[in-house]
């Protein structure tokens, strides 16, 4: 049982084993497979850093952390908080800028 | 929750992972550790069973949840997004001992049941090691030699040799001890009084007459008058006029050069501390540096950094000749100067491409900060939107209704950002052997005693033949701390959220300098850039004086916060003096 750590448990009996699967699964394989993925994660960090948008975040946890004391939050509590925040105040010249690029990487991949 | 070694927070497990712990020892994180990836050069750790693994959750199947956590105790992969979707917790809930996770994409350990992020030592140190392997495989160190990179500059700071600040404590004999006795005063602690009475300005605080257009001088001297390192040395008579050998001809036999500038300094220092109060014309002090940078002597206005740079270089060149041994640079053994205000800054810049860095360490004397306007989010089209949820919890955004105004931590932290530089830059990889696009990212590797920050106010374009100053607010605080901007926090931030292996190992003793700084000094300016006026404002016994050439006034610090500053003078808070401080025989 020397590796018995970094084995998953045996998949259930009962799982429906002819689930097809979705369209965003498949892009999301596509995706990770060729490492565009990757890339578009650096890329939409880049550009989240440069115009802000992380120093806005952490000064919103920073407020929140001195609001409520430092041993009283959880990062769960963290993710709550600036989740809606952070997604309605990307600005939209990035949301445009990676839609182009995995519209182009679909395109080039043939789905 | 968290525990302080050294100054440095280091969180206490929660019980689950104490529970862990003990029932398992440090097993299942070994485990672990062969399947650390790293994806890309210079990116974060995730867990992977191969590289290209595309982890799902093995109850719902989805891969595509922003958060993903591999059970430490089973190694199933469960999706995290409450309230929807969290067949993590539904596994901690039902297997008690499985409540401990790893988040695959960022190798950090997370309690599903507490729902919070929870940092092991054993954990981290393994995941350090291995993201190492990868970083040190491709690193290297160019420029100056006296500094070796280890793993990554992982060795801890203090386990290199320190450049001590040579301080001895005083100690009077019994005799000396009587004359202090008899010639002691307190210096006064002017908190209470409305109106400044002669007896009540404090000590060294004499105006500087205007000797046409030297406002650039004399608010920078101001400044350095009341630099408490700078100070010491000069009132201690470090450097003395009577006995200086550069300026009585001694070295190079020669007795033509009669100049020294840290004579004239000290001089000046004498003149001002001498309990005069009426203003003080620094005409030789002047006329010295004039024969020293010729081609900035004239009556026009000059610019108070330029100055500033030169005059240090100046008491360099005089006082650096009497000593002939040869000192690495950025140790500020070489003069009064240098032992005051220089300090390190580190490079890194990482070929995107494979990874490999190449790292330099440069001395400096003053950082020069880029004032850029603070591109608020909230300022972009979706900002109808944001404004809406953002009202929900207005009292939670105290700092973030300041996020157009532009901050000294705001321009730290850009200084020490990594920096894409640009196709037109790209660097010589010495791996790939041919030009890449990279990552550069500054650090300060050793803090100066005085750290003195410059605001790039002034833009002059030799293409456009325009030169422009930027009137942009700028604010700054009293009191910085400067640990977010060293190299090593700076490296610390490469390995993710966690705590580090050496973290509680530094001795106290060799971290004798802190991080964190005081305002003592900042330098103002006024009007356009071809007509304008210097002002300093000077904070003694924590009051604060505006010196306005000969005029010397207290005011409130108010006025100080509202000024626009261009130079701000911070010193090491171990070495600045305190309120009501009162010298006194032991």
């Amino acid at each position: 049982m020397k590796h018995s750590v970094n084995r998953p448990p045996t998949p259930d009996g009962a799982e429906d084993q002819g689930k097809e699967p979705t369209l965003q699964e498949i892009i999301n394989i596509k995706l990770i497979e060729s490492g565009e993925k990757e890339r578009l994660m650096e890329l939409l960090r880049e550009r989240l850093i440069e115009c802000g948008w992380k120093d806005e975040m952490k000064a919103l946890c920073r407020a929140y952390i001195k609001k409520k004391g430092r041993n009283n939050v959880t990062m769960d509590d963290l993710v709550h908080l600036i989740t809606p925040k952070g997604r309605a105040s990307i600005p939209d010249s990035i949301k445009t800028e990676l839609l182009q690029r995995i519209s182009s990487f679909l395109t080039s991949a043939a789905l | 929750m968290s525990s302080e070694i050294n100054g440095q927070v280091s969180p206490q497990p929660c019980p689950h992972l104490l529970d862990f712990r003990s029932r398992n020892g440090f097993k299942p994180f070994r485990a672990f550790q062969d399947l650390i990836r790293v994806k890309r050069p210079g990116g974060l750790p995730a867990i992977r069973r191969e590289i290209s693994e595309v982890p799902r959750c093995c109850t719902c199947e989805e891969s595509s949840r922003s958060r993903l956590y591999a059970c430490v105790a089973c190694a199933a992969v469960f999706c995290y997004a409450p309230p929807l979707h969290s067949h993590a917790s539904a596994h901690a809930l039902s297997n008690p001992g499985h409540e401990i996770a790893i988040d695959v994409d960022r190798a950090e350990l997370f309690c599903c049941t507490c729902r919070d992020q929870v940092y092991d030592r054993d954990f981290d140190a393994a995941v350090v090691f291995a993201q190492t392997v990868t970083i040190t495989a491709t690193t290297s160190t160019s420029g100056c030699t006296v500094m070796q990179c280890n793993i990554a500059g992982f060795q801890p700071e203090n386990l290199r040799k320190r450049r001590r600040v040579d301080n001895r404590p005083c100690s009077p004999d019994s005799r000396e001890h009587v004359i202090i006795g008899n010639h002691l005063f307190s210096l006064h602690d002017a908190t209470n009084a409305s109106l400044i009475s002669s007896t009540e300005i404090p000590w060294g605080l004499r105006g500087l007459n205007n000797l046409g257009n030297t406002c650039f001088m004399n608010s920078v001297l101001q400044a350095l008058l009341h630099t408490p390192p700078l100070r010491s040395y000069f009132l201690r008579d470090r450097h003395h006029r009577y006995y200086c050998q550069q300026k009585n001809g001694a070295i190079n036999g020669t007795k033509s050069s009669r100049l020294c500038l840290a004579c004239d300094m000290e001089a000046m220092f004498s003149a001002v501390f001498s309990g005069d109060r009426t203003p003080y014309s620094p005409a030789k002090f002047l006329y010295s540096w004039w024969q020293h940078s010729a081609n900035l002597a004239s009556y026009e206005q000059q610019d108070a950094h330029e100055f500033f740079i030169s005059m240090l270089d100046g008491i360099h060149e005089k006082v650096a000749k009497e000593k002939r041994k040869s000192q690495s640079p950025g140790s500020g053994d070489c003069c009064s100067a240098h032992r005051v205000f220089s300090g390190i800054l580190r490079s890194d810049v990482m070929c995107i491409v494979c990874g490999f860095t190449s790292t330099t360490y440069d001395p400096c004397v003053d950082i020069s900060l880029d004032l850029e306007p603070n591109q608020g989010v909230s300022g972009k089209s979706s900002s109808a939107k944001s404004h809406n949820s953002c009202n929900v919890e207005a009292d939670c955004m105290g700092s973030n209704q300041n996020s157009g105004i532009s901050t000294l931590k705001g321009c730290l932290e850009r200084f020490t950002r990594a920096e894409k530089l640009g196709s037109d830059q790209k660097f010589f990889c010495q791996k790939c052997e041919v030009r890449q696009e990279s990552l550069k990212q500054m650090s300060i590797r050793k803090l100066p005693l005085v750290s003195c920050f410059h605001i790039k106010r002034f833009e002059h374009s030799s293409i456009q033949k325009m030169s422009r100053k930027v009137d942009r607010y700028l604010q700054f605080p009293f009191s910085l701390d400067m640990a977010p901007y060293l190299s090593s926090s700076i490296l610390r931030s490469r390995f993710g959220n966690r705590i580090l292996p050496f973290d509680g190992d530094e001795q106290d003793a060799s971290n004798e300098l802190s991080s964190e700084f005081e305002l003592f000094a900042i330098v103002t300016h006024t009007g356009r850039l071809d007509a304008g006026h210097y002002v300093t404002y000077l904070r003694l016994s924590n009051q604060w004086y505006k010196c306005d050439d000969a005029w010397i006034t207290r005011v409130n610090e108010s006025i100080v916060l509202a000024a626009q500053g261009y130079m701000m003078f911070y010193v090491q808070k171990v070495l600045s003096y305190k309120a009501s401080e009162k010298q006194a025989a032991s």
